[in-house]
This record gives C-alpha cells, structure tokens and sequence, in this order.
C-alpha cells in the first residue's frame, strides 16, 4: 500500500487545457473519490495516475516514488474500467489471473490467489465462463477480482458502476466500499455521480473545467461548500439559489427579489446595499403558520416517507424538502421559514463562500 | 384453468388440419426466393455438372459416362496445372495476408496524413484486373519496363531478361501482380477488425503488464482470428479460380509453366473446344475448393467460440 501525491499536475491537449494545476495528497489506505460533471477532467487525472496518459506538468508520486514517466505495469496499480475491460476470450478464471501469468507465476500461486478472490467475490462457481455468459453485475466482479488478484498498491476505479442498473449500482457500491474495508488498499474513485461519492468516500475531490474546487470529507462538502458550484453539485434535491441584498437595521436581513425579508446570521462582513446569493438547502425550510416568507405552490411530489414542493418564491422556483405528508395543494399560498445558521452566503460575482 | 378430458380432445382434432395447412405455408411465402434461387445457382450448376459427362465436338454432343474423369487420370498437363494452382494460390496468399496485416497494423496507429495514405493503399483494389495485369506484364518487360533492369542492377538477374519468358521463373511475374492486386483486400478488412477492438482492452492489458507483443498475440490475435479465417478462405478460393491476370501476362506459358486450372479450363473450353473436358476439370476443383472451405469452417467455429 501506499500513499498517491499529485503535485501541481498539469495536462495539454494540444492547445487545450485539461487540467489546471491540480494538488492533492492521498493518503496511505485512504479511499478517495474524484467528482464532476462531465469533461471536468477527473477521468484524465485518474488516466495520468494509471499511466495512461502522459503527464504534462507537474509530479506524480506512488509512495516515495516518482512514477511520471514510469510505465504502467511497472506503476503496482489495478484498474477497473467503465466497460470492464474484460478479455472476451478467456474465461473467468484467465482474466483474473492474466497479471501473473504475464509475470510468470507458478500455477499454483496463479490458481490460489484467482480461487481466494473468486470466493471473495462470490465468483466460485464461475471460473470456467467466458465474459459474455455472465451478467452485467458478474462482469463488473470479475474486474475487481482482476484487480484485487495483483494485491497492488492502488486500484483507480473509472465510473465502475455507471453500466449497472440502479439496484444493482447500489448493491456494489455497498459492495466495493466493505472490499475497500477489508483490504484498506489505498482506492481513487471516478464518478459523475454525487450520491455514489458521499456514500463511499473518506474524501471527496470536486472537481470543475479542471480544477480542484474543494477536497474534504462528504459532510464537510456538504455543511461547508466553498463556492457556488460545490453547494449546487452536492446534495439532492439541490440547493436553492436567491439572489438578494443586504439591508441593515438593528438586525440583518436579507431583501428578495420581490421585497421579502429573510434574516441573515449575525457577525458577517456584511455591509448594507451588498449584492448576495443566498443557498437553501430544500430540508433547512420549514412550512411555518406565518413565517416571513410567503410563496406559492406550483408542483407537490409525495415520497412517502417525505414530500417534496416546487414552490414559487421571488420569481424564482426552489424546492421545499419536508418530512411526512402534506395536504397542500398546487395553488396553495404557504408560509416558509428557515434558520439563519442553516443559510449559506454566496458572492454573487466570484461565487465564493461569505463566511 | 382446467378443462375436461373430452374439451381437449375436441380441441385437437381441428388443430391436426390446421397444422398441415400451417406447414405448407411458410414455403409458400419462401416460394419466389426459393423459385429464383433454385433457377439463378442450381440450374447452371446441375447443367454444368451434366456437361462434364458428354462429349463436345464441332456439331454434336455425345454422352460418355465417366469417360472424361477417366482421362484426367492420365492427363499430365493436369497435374502440373494442379501443382501450378496450388504453388500461385499458396504463394499469393501468402504474401498478400502478411503484408495486408502489416499495413493494417501500421494504418491503425495514428500518423499525419492517414486519410490520403488509406486512400492510396486501397487503389490496386480499384484497378479492373485486366489492366492491372497488362501494367505488370510491362513492366517486367526488359524493352519497356524498368524491373528486369532494377533485378539486374540488385544482382537477382544474371542478365536483364525477361521472368515471364524463363519457365524457371515464370509464375512469379502473375505471383507478384496478384500480392499487389489483393493486398488492400486484406488492409482493409483486417483494419475494420482492428478497429473493432475496444481500446480500453489494450490499456488494461497495459495495466495488467503485457508487453507490445504480448498485447499483439494475446488481445489482438484472438479478436482478429474469426475475421483472419473467414477472409483467408474467401481469398484462397478466389485466388484459385481467379485467371485474368495469368491469362493477360502469360496466358499459361511458357510451356504450360504458368498454366493453372481454371486457365487450363478456360483453354480446354475455348481453345480445345472440348467443354465436356473443361467441364470434367472445373467440377474436380469446385470439389476440391469445397472440401477446403468446409475444412476452415470447421477451424472457424472451434475460433469463435471463444469470442
């Protein structure tokens, strides 16, 4: 095992920039997810990591080691593709234990360590199929027994469950998280997806159009987000958007867009006439008998174990996340409230957190 | 649902109508692509079949049993076309495989001006034979052709004659037309298969510690063997029955040096004007050619299983 250090990496294709000067420090048994939109740049990262693709600017370190112009195989790490990446040509078996045949291992070395990650997995019985006879979820496990069979330093996951249907992407996701800690081998995991990164992450790194805009742990992201961008990718429903002003009397409030009053925490560099965005979480609002903010209900989604509302409030429609169920209807006029403390503050401009 | 024994016994004796009726009518609509297929392949095959068992002569035909079967056994142009067949077929083939992966292979990787050199390659395909195999029978021509000269120069060539006119050499001038004319075949459908091949598998056997050639024989050769069968059998049957370019560069000679079956075919047909002959020789390598092809076949399935 080992620790993964990416000092001020860089990566051009042609003119184009793809990554920005990323910094990031894993650490040794640490399990660490890459996450953004599309075309944010986190595949290439991981691809850089691997090997795959050259790096630019900027160190790569596995362990103590510099690995830049290191070849892949000569990296000791393991990589599950999207697609899997399974030879279509050789059983079960073959393909797990492909790595040490190329290394030359005895056969009984080969045939012990595929038959331990074949039991680990639930794979036993399927050491003698081709790929093409098993299922989608089967395929994916044989990827990781292909991975965990070289005991490496580092697995690079590549958005391993976006081919699964969405039982089965929970099922594994449970799945690779209680592998990650049995074997504490030091993981980094690509996904678009925000749900999988806060369920199996020790860290999330959120990244956009190539740079890192936060590192930290799942509900750090989600009670502290540094920017615009991270308070509206992390969470779902997400968050709530209202641009505002500052208006100072004896207590700060903040001014809607159609007048309305919502008061803002105390103790912020705030001065009066500032432009604002104020960010919601939909279950930070409450539906109170006379709140302070009155707004009109366009869509009623009931779950449940919960409701959710489109409400439309200054112009602008946001949800409304609340336990239970509801009578409201669409058209009904409600009363919201939500805590200062549970607000966050936005510079309109930069995006930057206030605060 | 339950029903009683005799609903289900009355149920069934209308259905034993219906079947038959049922039967027939998917041949019905089968029927025009049966009638055309039965009249466009079957018809001149069994009449062509037939011919091998008469005689022809300037006004009259004759039946004759197996008497043209009988002489091929003691026809010794035969056998030498036979050999001949099987040296120009093994020998092209060959060549044009190889080399048809190997420029695969290179087109493969990307280069600057990929495009335009694909597009070059692919243009001995485009060439009607006939004039490809005029080209070629100049070009080894000592008066008008630079080859025999470049040969000469290379020391290959104790002087700068002709190869077609040396017995010794001859079938390697039609040989050599023949790697040229079918090389693109090869590039192309071996490139196709390439392409086929999802990227991610090479990097993962990066990843896994292969080196490039064991990438090559372990990922690449497995995804290209059903395609490398099937081409190779389409390519040998065509190579042997194929006469054109022979037949415009040597037209079998010199003394029957370069003279394969489907030359001596056309040559017994045509000049001999013995068809019933001709007709005796082509059923011989149309059974040869189908033992060939249901050989490989069998190759192919024992391949593609494993894809």
């Amino acid at each position: 095992m080992a620790s993964v250090t990416l000092q001020h990496v860089e990566k051009d294709y042609g003119s184009l920039r793809i990554l920005h000067g990323v910094d990031l420090e894993i650490a040794d048994g640490e399990f660490v997810v890459l996450v953004g939109p599309s075309g944010c740049g986190k595949s290439t990262l991981l691809r850089m990591i691997a090997g795959l693709e050259e790096v630019t600017g900027g160190e790569i370190r596995i362990g103590e080691r510099l690995v830049n112009d290191v070849a892949p195989k000569d990296r000791d790490i393991a990589m599950v593709f999207q697609s899997y990446a399974l030879y279509p040509h050789m059983d079960v078996s073959s393909n797990m234990g492909f790595s040490l045949m190329l290394k030359k291992a005895e056969k009984t070395t080969i045939d012990g360590r595929v038959g331990a990650a074949a039991k680990r997995l639930g794979l036993d019985s399927y050491l003698g199929r081709l790929p093409r006879q098993l299922s989608g979820g089967q395929r994916q496990r044989v990827a990781m027994g292909r991975a965990i069979v070289r005991d490496p330093k580092v697995f690079l996951f590549d958005e391993p469950l976006s081919n699964l249907d969405a039982k089965l992407r929970v099922h594994m996701r449970a799945e690779i998280k209680a592998l990650h800690q049995q074997l504490k081998t030091t993981s980094v995991y690509v996904t678009h997806d925000q749900v999988e990164a806060m369920t199996m992450a020790d860290r999330i790194v959120v990244m956009h159009d190539g740079y890192v805009q936060q590192v930290g742990h799942p509900l750090e992201l989600y009670d502290r987000p540094v920017n615009t961008f991270v308070a509206g990718f992390i969470g779902s429903p997400g968050m709530n958007f209202l641009p505002a002003k500052v208006a100072k009397g004896g207590k700060v409030d903040a001014v809607l867009a159609d007048g309305q009053k919502l008061r803002l925490p105390d103790g912020l560099p705030l001065s009066d006439g500032d432009a604002l965005t104020i960010g919601l979480r939909p279950e930070h609002i409450r539906l109170a008998d006379d709140g302070a903010l009155k707004a009109e209900v366009e869509v009623v989604e009931p779950l449940g174990l919960s409701t959710q509302f489109y409400v439309r409030l200054a112009n602008q429609q946001i949800c409304v996340f609340v336990m239970g169920r509801s009578d409201v209807k669409p058209g009904d006029i409600i009363h919201l409230a939500a805590d200062p403390t549970s607000l966050h503050l936005f510079d309109p401009a930069a995006g930057s957190r206030i605060g | 649902m339950t029903y009683a024994v005799s609903e289900i016994r009355a149920a069934g004796r209308p259905r034993k109508q219906r079947l038959s009726r049922a039967a027939i009518e998917p041949w019905l609509y089968l029927s025009p692509a049966i009638v055309l297929l039965v009249v466009v392949l079957l018809v001149p095959l069994i009449i062509g079949i037939s011919y091998s068992f008469r005689k022809f002569s300037a006004f009259k035909s004759e039946y004759v049993g197996l008497g043209q079967y009988q002489a091929m056994l003691s026809d010794a142009v035969l056998g030498q076309a036979l050999v001949n067949t099987l040296w120009w077929t093994v020998a092209s083939l060959f060549f044009q495989f190889f080399l048809g992966l190997a420029l695969a292979l290179l087109l493969d990787k990307p280069f600057h001006g990929r495009k335009v050199v694909q597009a070059v390659v692919f243009l001995p395909w485009a060439v009607p034979s006939f004039l490809s195999g005029l080209t070629w029978a100049w070009l080894f021509n000592p008066i008008i052709g630079p080859l025999p000269h470049w040969l000469f120069a290379l020391g290959l060539k104790a002087e700068p004659t002709n190869v077609l006119s040396d017995p010794a050499t001859a079938m390697w001038g039609p040989i050599v037309a023949n790697i040229w004319f079918g090389i693109p075949f090869f590039a192309i459908t071996l490139l196709a298969a390439l392409k086929s091949i999802p990227s991610e598998l090479h990097e993962a056997a990066a990843i896994d510690g292969a080196s490039p050639w064991q990438r090559f024989t372990k990922v690449t050769l497995p995804f290209l063997a059903p395609t490398i069968v099937i081409t190779v059998m389409l390519r040998t049957i065509w190579i042997a029955t194929f006469a054109d370019l022979i037949f415009v560069m040597t037209e079998g000679g010199p003394a029957g040096s370069t003279s394969t079956v489907p030359v001596y075919i056309y040559v017994s047909a045509f000049k001999s004007l013995d068809k019933g002959y001709a007709s005796a020789v082509a059923v011989l390598l149309l059974v040869l050619l189908i033992a060939y092809a249901i050989g490989l076949i069998a190759i192919r399935r024992t391949l593609v299983r494993h894809v």
